[in-house]
């Protein structure tokens, strides 16, 4: 019995923690309600996507007590939370920073100098694309095609769009995510 | 009879029936199709593209297991575009998968491993670096090597369709995707079927891993001894050691498939454990210690006890309790032993309840697991088979899912099987006995539905679904109805009457491997419960001759006066409260170290093989009964053959007549005893009672409604599964632990204070 | 960037540059929620589904299968639901005109799914949206709740017997979710794995009951049609793909946009060099992909000169097809082979991971295209290439495998001195000096 699990350590008292579950408020859940209401009381499960964005709005990421709320609002079990959100790149399993900026390096953009963009972004920000700054804020991602071919290059900061960028409009926008004062246009609601 | 259609594979023109699928039927005829998700009775996948075929008038290759057969199909599966595409696939296959078998777990009976002799080109062409992830565990019972999976995801089919869990899944995407769970720790019921179905070394049972490889072990087909399922398993032994447990072949279509519950895969390690009783034992004086001794000491011993006490008080101060847990066998040796040694009807089995009513009144088969599957009514009053016939609750499951039955529950408790019923009736606790007046007709429709706390439309409902049923109707019962009420359910397919169509089939929910058995060898027949036998004892009751132990519940309170009695004998694997009692103990050999037979739930006589020899100076209860016997100068002539004594027990029982052991021998086709049938009996005086009963009945409407906990029975550390160290882990709630990667190695001392939580028996 | 209709009147286009196009208001003077209520003023569904036969129009998906006949796949009687969804996933490279269809102008949208919805007996619909189009949820949703107020939505609608819903729904970062099978995982709350075909959404969809799933671009045609007449609508285009399609023009061309042209417009060169104002800096043309990534890349030398007709027909000709009609135009600055490796990687991070070929193929394309980026090279490696690309193609379980292998199998052969380049030096045993070369 050489290699099987056990652990070496007493088990705590309270074997399982009960599993804590977010709320939100009142204006939030009847936001969900909203959403549930879309949908055959029987086929809940199709407001998962819906319900991952507004819990991730509200927490900034899917974070256990937030997919244990899901699971727990739309009956299902949590792996099925859990499949579902890996899936989906937008989708943070992880928490992500304030403002995601994200630089599309599908092909229209790459030919149109994307990649100049994100070498522009990486060094203003000192993080590499898929990972988040330090303090939090910044998290840099190259993503694949958002239909802003004919406007290339382009990035994303949370849902808004930025289109037909130069280095100048790169850091106006970084600038004013810098200094606090950026505002997002596109909001999940 | 189906319509039959022709289809041309090969060139050869075969007749199938409309509807088949091509792959079943290629294979059938012997056109070896290769294939990895396709899995029969799981939900089509279509994902690893190995089953591919070409079909004329269809643009592409076709996957064989998405393809229906229609009237005049032709098919090849063999040609080089074919054999080019499979090839592909397995070079596919390979690209990402570690190319290190010989220090796989899987290596040796690895089905990808196969495939790469069959099928797989010899050339490797993939020459970049292979995507990595680290080996882990998923849970104690569980191990996980992630770069192994071709995520044919059998695994997780099983732990949705079979298991109802939805433990295990597929997270991630594309080259990313892996199987797993949500924060990395499974908690489930641990039957561990997704090890079993993996066809490469990604998932492996954590508690067997890099001990034995597959060509070492010497595997024995038997029967599992945990629940009353009875499902085959195959014991893989090193040299005296039981090391592991996996179910049958999946193509070899036994009862229970590839399918086994955490007892059965897991609880093996009783077998071979230090505390196992080594010799026998006796107590020379009361207050004293059981002392070692030699066979022959100990039997002598006895007998001149035996002798002595039947010479002072006659043959009925001798008490002979046997078991649901041991074999047809020893079952059969203990009665014998009780009539013609010691001449006595002073018999009995230490089970939880009788099905001696069932029986009696039986009107119609028993249900075997493959009718469940295939029922399309089931009902299920009381029991919790997904607990304690975990076999059955996966058909159950299957039947709805799979199948389109309707099941209908009643139950006090929300038990998970709740899920897939089209009608979940939530029951006053302890008024199942209503259930069957109700379903025995509508006369009393107030009554029942009164004391059930349920609407009197919703029984009417009920006795509808029953009425239109179409094909088979199944009526399952756990251990919570009166007898008169198991009499009048075992009745009930005489008092619903005859009608085409539809076919009433039994199924009892018993809790032991050999409850059935028990009952069919007349142990349980004597109209004398282990209660009313105990409470014999100090008035005219001197002598216990019993093989296994006291269940709890019977024990419990009578301790002191057991005490008294003048001799005490035990046949037992581990001490236990009643060996502690003995003045004898045997030690008895488990059924690993036996030969013999179990009688199932379904009725169905399956045998049980011996594996490794008797560890210690352990012997096979029968034979121990039959030393004992000859002690006393009494020849049972059973020589040293299970056989001989299963032969004499086909001449004495009538619902095993003709069976012989080489009859039993193929565990893909069980053979069910004869259970003589009962014909319309007059029921009104059972009737009567169960009324009155649930007339005076003072019911209580706090009906729990919580779902119980996985493996709240499962996990329950008895007297063998406690001795698998997971299992008490479980028991305390399956904690994640700070790590669960696989190396640097992971320790294993198992914290004496959850041994202390070990419950005597009832596993 | 232009958007506007080329060689033909603005139909689709009409009216994006209206003021306010987006309002109901704006919507309804300029012609709006007239075909509805033709439709509701006596037709019966039959006659719709007619009417859309006749106009020949083809899904402007990507997969260009007859709408009319794919809407009389539904069941008249079955007893379940019927859903109409609005494939509003957009995510083939290349591709942007659902977006300003539905930016610029939401209510047409609204009215071709009513009128889809009337046709097939849907009660409640839904329009699934890629979610990066988060504002584009935002803007719909505005326009259904306007049209739910003004009575177009809901019970009794304008006064009829006919009631139906449309919601929005959106997706969350996965190009497969386009696939139609595969929304409708998504659109149920699962994974976006595509479903086994047969059944058929139109069979069995979503919830397993029959259900349409269009384009934005084939559902926004469809007032148009009922307006106009199936046959007039028709004769906009060919006779085997009827009206207009929306061309999503980028690269390196100098006016890039949406254009709107008649099906069957009949030149590329022309489109590119005059209406497209031809390649930006003057430099060469060099190669054109001109559906989408999923096609088939064309060289100039098959365009300039060739009179390349542009509907689904005329670019099979010419070695191509329509796809989702995204216009990639790239100059003599690219190397195929990076543009390759490119979209190589868009589809092994799309690939949903379900089946075999696709999965660890597209995974062991980009390994080797790293490899030779990387400068490791070899000769055999187009070989090995189109290899694995035929192992995959034609035995996927979707057709994202094919998806993936189209582009270089087409490159590979088209512009073979690009993959040489990278895979020579090696051979003469010069890296560094190609390694020197390519500084
Ligand atoms: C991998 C893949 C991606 C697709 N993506 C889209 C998409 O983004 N938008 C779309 O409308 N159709 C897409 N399609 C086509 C759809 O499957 C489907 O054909 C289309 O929605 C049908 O609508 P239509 O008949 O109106 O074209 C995609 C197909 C495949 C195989
Ligand atoms: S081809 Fe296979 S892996 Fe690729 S997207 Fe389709 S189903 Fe998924
Ligand atoms: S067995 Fe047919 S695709 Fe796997």
């Amino acid at each position: 019995m050489s290699q099987q699990f056990l652990p070496d350590n007493p088990l705590p008292q309270e074997a399982k923690v009960p599993e804590e579950i977010a709320r939100f408020s009142p204006a939030v859940e009847a936001e969900i309600d909203g959403h549930l209401a879309k949908y055959p009381p029987e086929r809940r499960r199709s407001a998962m996507l819906p319900l991952m964005f507004i819990v991730q709005r509200e927490r900034g990421w899917l974070d256990k007590p937030g997919v244990a709320y899901i699971a727990n609002r739309l009956g299902v079990r949590i792996t099925d939370v859990w499949e579902t959100a890996t899936f989906y790149s937008m989708i943070y399993t992880k928490p992500a920073g304030k403002y995601h900026v994200q630089i599309c390096k599908t092909l229209s953009c790459k030919i149109m100098g994307a990649g100049n963009i994100t070498e522009h972004c990486a060094q203003r920000l000192g993080i590499k694309p898929g990972e988040t700054s330090a303090d939090g804020k910044f998290t840099l991602s190259e993503v694949e095609c958002l239909g802003s071919c004919g406007t290339a290059p382009m990035l994303q900061v949370g849902f808004d769009f930025h289109e037909n960028l130069t280095t100048e409009k790169v850091d106006e926008i970084l600038d004013a995510c810098a200094r606090g004062d950026y505002k997002f246009a596109v909001k999940v609601r | 009879m189906a319509d039959l259609i022709k289809v041309t594979i090969n060139g050869n023109v075969y007749e199938t029936e409309k509807g088949a699928r091509l792959i079943d039927v290629c294979r059938e005829h012997g056109h070896a199709v290769p294939s990895f998700c396709y899995y029969s009775d799981l939900a089509l996948q279509a994902s690893c593209r190995m089953c591919l075929v070409r079909i004329e008038k269809m643009p592409k290759l076709q996957t064989s297991c998405t393809i229906t057969c229609t009237d005049g199909m032709i098919v090849t599966t063999e040609s080089e575009e074919i054999e080019k595409a499979q090839r592909a696939m397995v070079e596919f296959l390979l690209a990402n998968h570690p190319l290190d078998c010989p220090v796989c777990d899987r290596g040796g009976e690895c089905e990808l491993q196969e495939m790469v002799f069959d099928w797989g080109g010899l050339e490797e062409r993939f020459s970049e670096r292979k995507n990595y992830a680290p080996e882990k565990f998923l849970s104690p019972m569980v191990a996980n090597d992630p770069q192994r999976c071709i995520l044919c995801k059998r695994c997780t089919r099983v732990c949705d369709e079979w298991m109802g869990e939805d433990a295990i899944e597929a997270g991630g995407r594309g080259a990313h995707t892996v199987i797993g769970t949500y924060d990395g720790w499974l908690n489930c019921s641990e039957c561990g079927n997704c090890i079993e179905v993996c066809p490469t070394g990604t998932l492996l049972d954590a508690t067997y891993r890099h001990q034995a490889r597959p060509w070492e072990l010497a595997q024995t087909i038997t029967t599992c001894t945990f629940c009353s399922d009875g499902c085959q398993l195959s014991l893989g032994a090193r040299v005296g050691e039981v090391m592991r447990a996996v179910a049958r072949d999946r193509y070899v279509d036994g009862i229970n498939g590839e399918f086994l519950c955490i007892k059965g895969r897991f609880a093996h390690p009783f077998i071979n454990h230090e505390e196992r009783i080594r010799t026998p034992l006796i107590r020379y004086k009361q207050g004293g210690r059981l002392v070692p001794a030699t066979w022959d000491d100990a039997i002598g011993y006895t007998a001149a006890r035996m002798r002595a006490i039947g010479e002072a008080h006659g043959a009925d101060a001798f008490g002979i309790i046997g078991s649901p847990r041991l074999t047809n066998e020893a079952n059969y040796a203990l009665l014998k032993f009780a009539r013609e040694v010691i001449g006595t009807e002073n018999f009995t089995a230490s089970d939880a309840f009788s099905l001696a009513p069932c029986f009696e009144n039986l009107s119609a088969p028993l249900a075997t697991h493959r009718d469940i599957r295939f029922a399309k009514t089931i009902i299920l009053v009381g029991g919790e088979p997904e607990e304690l016939q975990p076999l059955t609750g996966k058909q159950i499951r299957q039947a709805v899912r799979n199948g389109g039955a309707r099941l209908v529950i009643f139950n006090s408790v929300p038990i998970r099987l709740k899920e897939q019923a089209a009608q979940f009736i939530h029951i006053n606790p302890g008024t199942e006995d209503a259930v069957v007046l109700a379903l025995a007709g509508a006369n009393d429709d107030e009554l029942a539905a009164g004391k059930l706390g349920v609407e009197a439309k919703t029984l009417a409902d009920v006795r509808r679904a029953l009425d239109e049923t179409q094909g088979d109707c199944v009526l399952l019962f756990g251990s919570e109805l009166s007898a008169a009420a198991m009499a009048t359910l075992a009745q009930l397919p005489q008092l619903l009457g005859a009608r085409e169509g539809r076919r009433f089939l039994l199924h009892p929910l018993p809790f032991y491997n050999n409850s059935v058995g028990a009952h069919d060898i007349g142990l349980m027949n004597a109209k004398l419960s282990v209660a009313q036998l105990l409470d014999q004892a100090g008035q005219g009751l001197r002598a216990l001759y019993i093989a296994g132990s006291l269940l709890p519940e019977h024990l419990r309170g009578r301790e002191e006066t057991l005490r008294q009695l003048d001799l005490i004998v035990v046949q037992e694997l581990f001490e236990t409260e009643t060996t502690a009692l003995a003045d004898v103990v045997f030690p008895a050999a488990s059924f690993a170290e036996t030969d013999g037979t179990f009688t199932n739930n379904a009725g169905q006589v399956q045998r049980v093989r011996q594996s490794i020899p008797p560890v210690h100076q352990a012997r096979p209860d029968w034979m121990i009964t039959a030393a004992l016997a000859s002690a006393l100068n009494a020849d049972f002539g059973f020589q040293l053959s299970a056989s001989a004594v299963f032969r004499e027990i086909a001449e004495h029982i009538a619902a095993y007549e003709g069976l012989r052991y080489p009859l039993l021998k193929d565990e893909s086709r069980p053979v069910q005893a004869k259970h003589a049938l009962a014909g319309a009996r007059d029921m009104t005086g059972a009737i009567q009672e169960i009324r009155a009963r649930i007339q005076s009945m003072n019911v209580t409407s706090a009906r729990p409604t919580e779902t119980p906990k996985v493996g709240h029975e499962l996990f329950k550390p008895g007297t063998l599964t406690s001795k698998t160290p997971q299992f008490p882990l479980l028991y305390a709630g399956n904690p994640k632990p700070p790590t669960v990667l696989v190396s640097p190695l992971y320790q294993i001392t198992v914290d004496a204070n959850l041994r202390a939580t070990t419950v005597a028996a009832g596993d | 960037m232009f958007i506007g209709a080329i060689g033909c009147e603005p139909l689709q286009l009409r009216r994006v540059h209206l003021e306010h196009s987006r309002s109901l208001d704006v919507y309804r003077r300029n012609g709006g929620y007239e075909a509805l209520k033709q439709v509701l003023d006596g037709m019966t569904p039959d006659a719709v589904i007619n009417e859309v036969k006749k106009s020949a129009l083809r899904g402007r998906g990507g997969a260009g299968f007859p709408t009319g006949m794919k809407w009389s796949f539904v069941p008249k009687d079955s007893p379940k639901a019927r859903y109409v969804v609005c494939n509003a996933d957009e995510s083939e490279p290349g591709t942007f005109k659902d977006r300003y269809l539905m930016e610029r102008d939401p209510h047409m949208l609204i009215e071709g799914m009513l009128i889809a919805a009337y046709a097939l007996g849907a009660r409640v619909n839904y329009i699934y949206t890629r979610g990066e189009y988060r504002y584009l949820i935002n803007i719909m949703d505005e326009a259904l709740d306007e049209a739910r107020k003004a009575n177009l939505l809901g019970e009794k609608i304008l006064g009829t017997n006919f009631s139906c819903e449309i919601y929005t729904h959106t997706g969350a970062g996965a190009y497969i979710c386009g696939e139609e099978t595969a929304l409708l995982s998504s659109l149920e709350g699962m994974r976006g794995h595509p479903r086994m075909k047969p059944p058929f959404p139109a069979v069995s969809g979503l919830y397993a009951c029959p259900t349409v799933v269009n384009n934005v671009e084939t559902l926004t045609a469809v007032p148009d049609i009922i307006k106009m007449g199936g046959e007039a609508y028709q004769k906009l285009g060919t006779e085997k793909s009827g009206g207009t399609k929306l061309w999503s023009v980028s690269g390196h061309v100098k006016r890039p946009g949406v254009y709107e042209l008649p099906m069957g417009y009949d030149d590329m060169e022309k489109f590119i060099m005059e209406d497209c104002q031809g390649i930006a800096g003057g430099r060469q043309l060099k190669a054109v992909i001109p559906g989408g990534s999923s096609v088939y890349i064309m060289p100039a030398s098959d365009i300039l000169g060739k009179d390349v007709r542009m509907d689904y027909e005329g670019l099979v000709v010419a070695g191509s097809m329509v796809g989702s009609g995204g216009f990639m135009v790239m100059d003599g600055t690219v190397d195929v082979f990076e543009t390759t490796k490119n979209l190589t990687e868009f589809y092994k991070h799309e690939s949903c991971g379900w089946c075999t070929p696709c999965r660890e193929g597209t995974d062991w394309l980009v390994k080797v295209f790293k490899r030779i980026a990387d400068g490791e090279g070899r000769p055999e490696d187009a070989q090995l290439l189109l290899d694995i690309c035929d192992n995959i193609e034609g035995k996927s379980f979707c057709p994202l495998g094919d998806a993936a292998s189209w582009p270089i199998q087409s490159a590979i052969k088209k512009f073979p001195e690009d993959f040489k380049r990278h895979l020579l030096p090696l051979v003469a045993g010069a890296k560094e000096d190609a390694a020197l070369s390519m500084v």
